[in-house]
């Protein structure tokens, strides 16, 4: 068994183990599907690309790269587009949190006003 | 005629001070909203037997965060102008008169109240840390246009329009409040003045500036100076009052909303 199947099964089991996560999570609620859908599309990025290890490596020798190093570079790269979307959403629902709890504060105090004013009117 | 002026106090777990400040305030004849900044203690509870309105928010945003609703709460209200004063004790009622008066005088939007620009000591303040001040006062002067002193205070009188604009946008993060709110009006194109103001010890508890985040403030700080990337207001429609000096706005055109 050559060292580059070897890598390649590797990085296909933990492209397989990526997905069974994401599908887990996703099962128990803990992510939303829009995420898993995300980090299963990594996993299965990453099988393929095990599996298609010997089309990479034209690509690997024109960088002076192995056929396991642009894999694991792919992937690292959807990981970074995958962190810097979270980022985007993380920095976005920040902001709402923000408009949520002043809005609250302002109608609780406006709540507070008639309350108090409704007595006298009454 | 006077304008028609709201102090806003951000207070976070200021129960054992807070009242005494909005007692003060109330004393010298002023609407005072103390913000409740998500506290776990007696604050609001405080701030409202003194004669506050409270507004309490339900999770800890920070002071820009507690000062926006302050902000949207004077806009809603019809207030002209809008004074920031500490919950700790650090801002005396008196000096406010003096952040006003500088601002009826000049017309500013923005008006500072400054510890060193006057002729007492001012506060002791650790060599370190009055090195970041210095470093932040020249960035806020160039965007003011004018020498500041006093980057980091706290005392301050905002002003319509810029009130309306900071009660859409006004940063939350360490110190944003205050030296990002100067560069950003600055280089908007409003007017920004300073005025000396004696500020006492706090009351109670311990500053919140912790030199970690301090250091990372001050590094964003730079990037902000640099990359222009404060938070966004729209330009100020230049109106120069009589009896000051002319300026041109000295900002780059911001992306309107």
């Amino acid at each position: 068994m050559s060292a580059a199947f070897r890598q390649g099964a590797l990085i296909a089991l933990g492209g397989v183990l990526l997905g069974i996560a994401a599908i887990t999570l996703a099962r128990k609620r803990l992510i939303t599907l829009r995420y898993a859908v995300g980090w299963l599309a990594v996993g299965i990025v990453t099988l393929v690309g095990a599996a298609a290890a010997p089309l990479v490596t034209p690509i690997a020798k024109l960088f002076s790269m192995t056929a396991t190093g642009v894999l694991l570079a792919g992937a690292t790269g959807l990981m970074v587009a995958i962190a810097i979307q979270l980022s985007i959403s993380v920095s976005g629902l920040q902001a709402q949190v923000r408009e949520l709890a002043e809005a609250h504060a302002l109608l609780a105090n406006r709540l507070d006003e008639l309350e108090t004013r409704a007595p006298a009117d009454a | 005629m006077s304008a028609h002026v709201l102090v806003v106090v951000p207070a976070w777990n200021e129960g054992a001070s807070v009242a005494d400040v909005v007692s003060d305030l109330r004393r010298h004849g002023y609407d005072v909203a103390v913000v409740d900044d998500g506290s776990t203690d007696d604050t609001a509870a405080q701030a409202r037997s003194a004669g506050a309105t409270v507004l309490t928010l339900p999770i800890n945003l920070g002071v820009g965060g507690a000062l926006r609703c302050g902000f949207r709460y004077a806009v809603e209200h019809g207030y002209d102008m809008v004074v920031q004063c500490d919950a700790d004790g650090q801002h005396p009622a008196d000096e406010i008169a003096a952040v006003l008066d500088a601002q009826a005088r000049t017309g500013a939007h923005l008006v500072i109240g400054s510890r060193f620009r006057g002729d007492e000591p001012g506060m002791d303040v650790p060599g370190n840390r009055r090195l970041a001040m210095r470093l932040l006062a020249r960035i806020a002067s160039t965007a003011a246009g004018r020498p500041i002193t006093d980057a980091s205070s706290g005392l301050r009188a905002i002003a319509r329009p810029l009130l309306d604009e900071f009660a859409r946008s006004y940063p939350v993060h360490y110190l944003g409040d205050t030296f990002e709110a100067i560069v950003v009006a600055g280089r908007a194109g409003y007017r920004v003045e300073e005025v000396a103001v004696t500020m006492a010890p706090r009351l109670s508890g311990q500053s919140s500036a912790r030199p970690l985040a301090a250091l990372v403030f001050l590094g964003r700080a730079v990037i902000v100076s640099l990359g222009g990337l404060g938070f966004e207001v729209r330009r100020a429609e230049v109106s120069e009052p009589t009896g000051v000096d002319e300026r041109r706005p000295t900002g780059r055109r911001r992306r309107q909303p």
